[in-house]
């Protein structure tokens, strides 16, 4: 280990974990009219949101792809509000949950998230490559996470936003193409995290409350 | 102490008239009959010129009574080392009898060591506890080249080592292959590049001054390893001008202090940002500068961003932002980087990819202030000053040593107005690090039954056993992805002692058991958390533990691989999209997995593991922990998750 260079796996919001999402104030339901798609877009643009993620969420070499949205919209307040990574804090201030609310929609009006995605997956072999492929040098043996990489198991995101992430990756994490990972080994590896048991809250480990 | 020409010509007719006590034979008449210089001596040392017996100059004499290095144990004592640590090499046998004989291997105590890269490594981590360096013999040539990757991590993390070569200088008195083999013309140019002085002083006067000279400019910030070289010839032959030598006092230099005009402009800025953040890696040499960064911070209720260096800020406090550093450092308008090794990776960051995008990690105007002892003193060739940051404001200055003056100056300038501004500032930095700190407790939550045990259960269940104890861990946090600083509650200077400084593995080991050695006698408890493949560099060191009974409790951090090397093999395989299945080639210490039990077992240190189930944890921790608290090592070898 002479270059200690962290290998800061950064699958970006990602790390907006389900503990988070369940501490967060229930946001409404995004409201898909056209007013706030509108509104939406303006606040992307106007708070800074686009100067990263692209004009349409497409995502940039600075930051990932976010339309269409990665995260339930509890999930990406939260995170926008104090990010773990290098996002600077989107503060109240800056816009309000009403206003994300917009952005959730707009982003969601630009990519629409596939709908009833279907896992054709194998947990079982997902283990095996999960383990082969190393992705848990990174991430921990069951994708618990760690400083190299954040928490992926279970996955807070979709399946499409794992495969297109993996392609062709914003942060610092290697790209895996086709010819190293098939899309149908990164379904079963997906379908693996997907099969894990969330965390328990820390509140129920007596250790972690010392 | 030269010779004569006459004597030079022959080592052994030199040695048949002049030494066995017959030193003055070879000194002028006037310095014979000089009275004996009050010099330190050690108990019941001879004199210092013995008079020679009646034995007539053909008689073979075959005894010195009074080398020269029994003044250099003089010399050493004057500088108080507690130990010495060093692998036995006959470049410095004189000098190595003289102190345990002569010196009674008291002040210093010789500690044997099995390697010399662990002699310099147990002097850089008892220099981060003790705030003084022990002393170091290294033996000519091989010697050096082992302790040369220990020197570069101790010049790196600014620590002082006080280091002596042995060496067979005058080419007339090499005689066998070894000695010319552990012989150098200039032995000291090998480290050049990385210790901050050497001499090779060719008297025994010279010795004494370049000794005390040597340990002021170590001590002298930014503190480095110094080295003096120790010729056989002044080390074996007898005193002859005792009544010339003198040891002159060690007068410590006082730290450099940050200019006033440029210190008050610092304070003027730190008081008007609406944002500032103060990020600090070496700042605190000795619990003043603990206590006066909590007080330069509370006072502008400014957040902490801490790279752990050294322990600058407890971890506990409302103020540290570490865990949240980069929104803290995104949100900035003004950043005060003190003892800040890396400030341009601090203020950029790199997306790795094939083509490297820079990015900044600040805001537009951002303003950038530095103190730093580092701007004092630099090197070429070893590049450790990383790439060159254009900040607003530089001092050359030592941070901790500038704290007071900086605060005075802040005080001076806060209003009442200011005051309540940072009031409310302070209230929503406590709320953020409270978020912080419970994200990281959720976090620590996944996988927590996961076997391998993860870093975090393995930090959990070490900290609920020592939380109650006067504790002091000593290994770098950044390979069990720093739940220790994240999990327990650091709050005294001693509570941790930071990384490698050079990030050359093979520090870990050694450097935890000189802590040790250095807290032993204030009854801390010491706490290693120890990678498996830096271990493997020199095992020998847990000898060293169990040989002095240096009591310390080490728990593996065994993931059986050079992991950090596994991930950038890794890296590469993908980046050359030729399948990454055989990353893992080179990497990984399996096959046979390595029993690091049976390991320490055999070097006399008590040890238990494997242990796989995390529920196996604590008692076997808590029976190590007894052993301990005995005066012992002990070892808990447990198979983690890679980080």
């Amino acid at each position: 280990m002479r270059n200690l260079t962290v290998v800061a796996i950064f699958l970006a919001l990602v790390v907006a974990c389900p503990r988070v999402q369940a501490q967060t104030p229930a946001a409404k339901s995004p409201d898909a009219s056209a007013s706030s798609i509108a509104n939406g877009k303006r606040v992307f643009a106007g708070a800074g949101c686009s100067a990263c993620h692209g004009a349409q969420g497409q995502g940039s070499t600075l930051a990932p792809q976010i339309a269409p949205p990665p995260l339930e919209i509890s999930a990406m307040i939260a995170y926008v509000r104090q990010p773990t990574g290098k996002m600077p804090p989107v503060p109240v201030a800056t816009a309000s949950e009403r206003q994300l609310a917009d952005v959730y929609a707009f982003l969601q009006s630009v990519a629409p998230a596939p709908t009833g995605e279907a896992l054709k997956g194998n947990a079982d072999n997902g283990k095996k490559l999960f383990a082969a492929y190393g992705c848990y040098e990174c991430h921990g043996r069951q994708g618990a996470g760690a400083s190299t990489g954040p928490r992926i198991g279970p996955p807070a995101i979709t399946l499409a936003a794992v495969l297109r992430y993996v392609r062709a990756p914003s942060g610092q994490m290697p790209p895996y193409t086709a010819k190293v990972v098939s899309d149908q080994d990164l379904t079963d590896i997906y379908t693996y995290l997907k099969s894990l048991p969330p965390p328990p809250a820390a509140s129920s480990i007596p250790l972690l409350n010392q | 102490m030269r010779k004569s020409k006459k004597d030079s010509v022959n080592r052994r007719d030199f040695l048949r008239a002049a030494a066995a006590g017959t030193a003055a034979l070879v000194v002028h008449p006037a310095a014979a009959s000089a009275a004996p210089p009050e010099l330190p001596r050690a108990a019941g040392a001879p004199p210092l010129l013995k008079a020679p017996p009646d034995s007539p100059a053909s008689v073979e004499v075959m005894t010195v009574d009074r080398p020269g290095s029994d003044f250099m144990v003089d010399v050493l004592k004057t500088l108080n080392f507690e130990y010495l640590c060093a692998n036995p090499g006959n470049t410095f046998r004189s000098l190595h009898e003289s102190l345990i004989n002569y010196g009674g291997n008291k002040a210093p105590e010789f500690i044997t060591c099995c390697h010399e890269e662990s002699s310099v490594a147990m002097g850089h981590g008892y220099a981060k506890i003790e705030g003084k360096p022990l002393l170091v013999c290294v033996h000519g040539t091989v010697g050096l080249q082992h302790a040369s990757m220990a020197i570069y991590d101790a010049f790196c993390d600014r620590v002082p080592v006080y280091i002596i070569l042995g060496n067979f200088g005058d080419t007339a008195e090499r005689f066998g292959q070894v000695d010319w083999t552990h012989s150098a013309q200039d032995p000291a140019a090998m480290i050049r590049d990385y210790v901050k002085w050497d001499d090779r002083p060719v008297s025994l006067q010279g010795f004494s001054e370049s000794a005390v000279r040597a340990y002021k400019i170590a001590m002298t910030a930014p503190m480095m390893p110094v080295a003096l070289v120790a010729d056989h010839e002044l080390q074996e032959y007898a005193v002859t001008d005792s009544a010339n030598l003198t040891i002159p006092k060690l007068t410590i230099t006082s730290p450099p202090v940050g200019d006033s005009g440029a210190v008050a402009e610092v304070a003027r800025l730190l008081v008007a940002a609406e944002n500032p953040v103060l990020v600090t890696d070496r700042v605190a040499r000795t619990p003043a500068g603990l206590a006066g960064l909590i007080e330069l911070a509370e006072t502008l209720q400014a957040p902490v961003v801490d790279r752990n260096g050294r322990m600058n800020f407890p971890t506990r406090h409302p103020l540290n932002h570490t865990e949240r550093g980069g929104a803290a450092i995104a949100n900035a308008d003004l950043i005060a980087g003190l003892e800040l090794t890396d400030y341009w990776s601090t203020v950029n960051s790199v997306r790795g990819q094939v083509n490297p995008v820079i990015q900044s990690a600040t805001k537009p105007g951002t303003k950038l202030v530095s103190i730093t002892a580092n701007d004092l003193y630099m090197k070429s060739n070893y590049q450790d000053f990383q790439r060159y940051a254009p900040v607003d404001i530089a001092i050359a200055a030592d941070a901790e040593a500038t704290l007071p003056s900086l605060i005075e100056a802040v005080k001076r300038q806060i209003t009442d107005d200011r005051k309540h501004t940072f009031a409310d500032r302070g209230t929503k930095h406590t709320s953020a690090h409270q978020q912080a700190m419970q994200a990281g407790r959720e976090a620590a939550a996944t996988g927590w039954d996961a076997s391998p045990i993860s870093t975090a259960r393995m930090s959990s269940e070490i900290w609920a056993q020592i939380k109650n104890e006067d504790w002091s861990l000593v290994s770098n946090c950044q390979f069990v992805s720093r739940w220790p600083l994240r999990l327990w509650d650091f709050n005294k200077h001693y509570h941790y002692i930071g990384g490698e400084g050079g990030y050359g593995v093979g520090y870990g080991a050694p450097a935890s058991v000189g802590a040790a050695l250095a807290n032993r006698k204030h009854g801390r408890l010491t706490v290693s958390i120890q990678n498996d493949g830096d271990l493997m560099y020199a095992p020998g060191v847990l000898w060293t533990a169990a040989h002095h009974r240096i009591p310390m409790l080490i728990v593996m951090h065994n993931n059986r691989a050079y992991h950090q090397e596994l991930m950038q093999v890794q890296i590469m395989a993908d980046r050359h999209n030729r399948g990454i299945t055989n990353a893992s080639i080179g990497s990984v210490l399996v096959d046979p997995p390595i029993d690091f039990s049976k390991l320490a077992q055999g070097m006399g240190v008590h040890a238990e593991g494997p242990i796989s189930n995390p529920n196996d944890l604590a008692p076997a921790i808590r029976r190590a922990m007894a052993v301990v608290k005995g005066g012992d090592p002990a070892l808990v070898d447990v198979l983690t998750q890679p980080r």
